[in-house]
């Protein structure tokens, strides 16, 4: 098992997975157009149609994920990092193999609209919530496909590591030191570490569930009915549980990985604390949901909270900082 | 003395509290992109001026907080007239520490007498003691509610006072435990109550 052997899985993961997140693309168009036509005309039958929409895609979601975690499992029987001798004086293991979270990359916002699309399944019953979500996870869709497509040049970074490796290990080069070095710092901190399994997929899961929260605001802000807000507090409570937990334990392990990185008031960490603080406003404002005009402020929160939350997601790719991927 | 409306408009301050952090965090994001167009400009100076400037945007936000949850902490031990002299004498110590020593020993103190004070309810909380009162109903409400405030009481002592401590690590985690367990049991007593019979 080599580097010929991880080729071929990579090429088999396109060559399976580009249908399957193609039929997910077209089966959430028809799914937003279902939502669209049941929202203006309130047919039942629309909504039929776009509930079917919905199982199938979220049925495929499920399927692209297998197919990725089986690329996974492929990386990590394939590529063996063995680390020159002189090194191994340094580290404590001879040699390391990539356990690459499942929502890492281009493979982030996959996860994300797959834990949304099995959210929204959970809200069936309320019919003009299921469509508005319906709009909102086509849209996703179309931006998973076109702009985080993870079956379309599979984990880039996690290939261009791993082709330099073998690149090194066969030309024989001097910088194979280096780059070990600088592998072992990435497979010990970042692919096989606790953390990087946990803390994300954590906060994707609250941010699926607190679509739903939004989705409800908006309704009740428009429908002035205190139902919706019970829909929009119920998914909130497990978003925020998540949200808390999932960003707190992010903190051992910058204190460990970026001791010698500048991390404090990074713009990612103030945008977190920006979204968190603004769900803890909203779960305090919406005590008093009942009281006069209440209904609105505590709507309007719910709306600016996940406004914060999908800011805060994009600053990685717009604000340079240690979290991002663009730099000055 | 009672205060007409006096629980609204403590939610309606730490709401507002609470959405003037989030206010600074985005002014954060902002200057740090602005800040950014030196690529190297973490590696200077400007790096720690930009983090000390932060830390003085928060801190007196973070004071006002915990005033806030101090109001709504021994409530459950004083009446609103002694629990209003009692916060304001707090603040006029946290203030007089501020102006002759800095903003961070003013804040270790309010963080210091608040883990205290929210120890003593969550034992008295634990103990059933009829001397505290609160708002919900409920031993599993009460029991979240006082182990959230002191889990982030604790988290924030932790993070201003306790960055050099050995045992930093270990705070730390006793407070998340104490948070996601204060969540669990604020958002679902019933669940939770039917998991744990004897406590219902």
């Amino acid at each position: 098992m080599g580097y010929t052997e991880y080729l071929q899985a990579r090429d088999f993961l396109g060559m399976i997975g580009q249908p399957v997140i193609t039929y997910i693309l077209i089966i959430s168009l028809f799914q937003g157009i279902f939502s669209i036509l049941y929202l203006m005309r309130k047919d039942s039958k629309y909504f039929d149609y776009l509930i079917k929409c919905l199982y199938i895609s979220t049925g495929l979601y499920f399927i692209g994920f297998f197919i990725l975690a089986w690329f996974h499992i492929q990386i990590y029987n394939t590529v063996l990092i063995e680390y020159p001798a002189a090194l191994r004086q340094m580290i404590p293991v001879e040699n390391s193999r990539i356990a690459a979270p499942l929502w890492i990359e281009s493979e982030k916002l996959y996860f994300w609209a797959m834990c949304a699309s099995a959210f929204a399944l959970t809200v069936k019953k309320r019919k003009d919530i299921l469509a508005f979500i319906g709009i909102i996870l086509s849209i996703f869709s179309l931006a998973v496909y076109f702009f985080s497509n993870p079956f379309k040049d599979p984990l880039p970074i996690v290939n261009s590591e791993i082709t330099r490796w073998y690149a090194a290990l066969s030309s024989g080069d001097m910088g194979i030191f280096q780059l070990a070095g600088t592998l072992y710092g990435r497979v010990t901190y970042y692919y096989n570490s606790t953390y990087m399994w946990t803390h994300p997929p954590m906060l994707f899961i609250a941010y699926a569930s607190l679509i739903i929260t939004f989705a409800a605001c908006v309704y009740m802000l428009f429908e002035k009915d205190k139902l919706y807000d019970e829909i929009a507090y119920r998914y909130a409570k497990i978003g925020y549980i998540l949200l808390t937990t999932g960003m707190l334990i992010g903190y051992p392990w910058a204190i460990e990985a970026w001791k010698d990185s500048a991390w404090w008031w990074d713009p990612k960490i103030s945008g977190s604390i920006m979204m968190w603080v603004l769900y803890s406003a909203y779960l305090h404002s919406r005590i008093y949901v009942s009281k006069g005009k209440m209904w609105r402020t505590t709507a309007y929160l719910g709306i600016l909270c996940f406004a914060s939350l999908v800011f805060t997601y994009l600053l990685t790719y717009i604000v340079p900082g240690i979290h991002s991927v663009v730099q000055p | 003395m009672k205060f007409k409306n006096y629980d609204y408009y403590l939610i309606i301050l730490t709401t507002l509290i609470l959405f003037m952090i989030g206010a600074v965090s985005l002014y954060g994001i902002t200057y740090y992109n602005y800040l950014a167009v030196d690529s190297g400009w973490t590696k200077t100076a400007q790096y720690s001026q930009y983090i000390d400037e932060m830390n003085s945007y928060l801190y007196p936000f973070l004071v006002l907080l915990l005033i806030s949850l101090g109001l709504c902490i021994p409530k459950r031990l004083f009446e609103q007239d002694i629990l209003l002299k009692f916060s304001a004498i707090i603040l006029g110590i946290t203030v007089i520490l501020t102006i002759f020593s800095n903003i961070e020993t003013g804040l270790g103190f309010i963080l210091v007498l608040m883990t205290v004070v929210q120890s003593i309810v969550l034992i008295m909380t634990i103990r059933k003691s009829k001397s505290i009162r609160f708002e919900k109903e409920g031993y599993i409400v009460r029991m979240g509610s006082s182990l959230l405030h002191l889990g982030l009481v604790l988290i924030i002592l932790n993070f201003v006072s306790l960055r050099d401590s050995p045992y930093h690590i270990l705070i730390f985690w006793f407070g998340v435990i104490f948070i996601t367990i204060g969540n669990v049991f604020s958002f679902y007593p019933e669940k939770t109550a039917s998991l744990l019979p004897d406590m219902g």
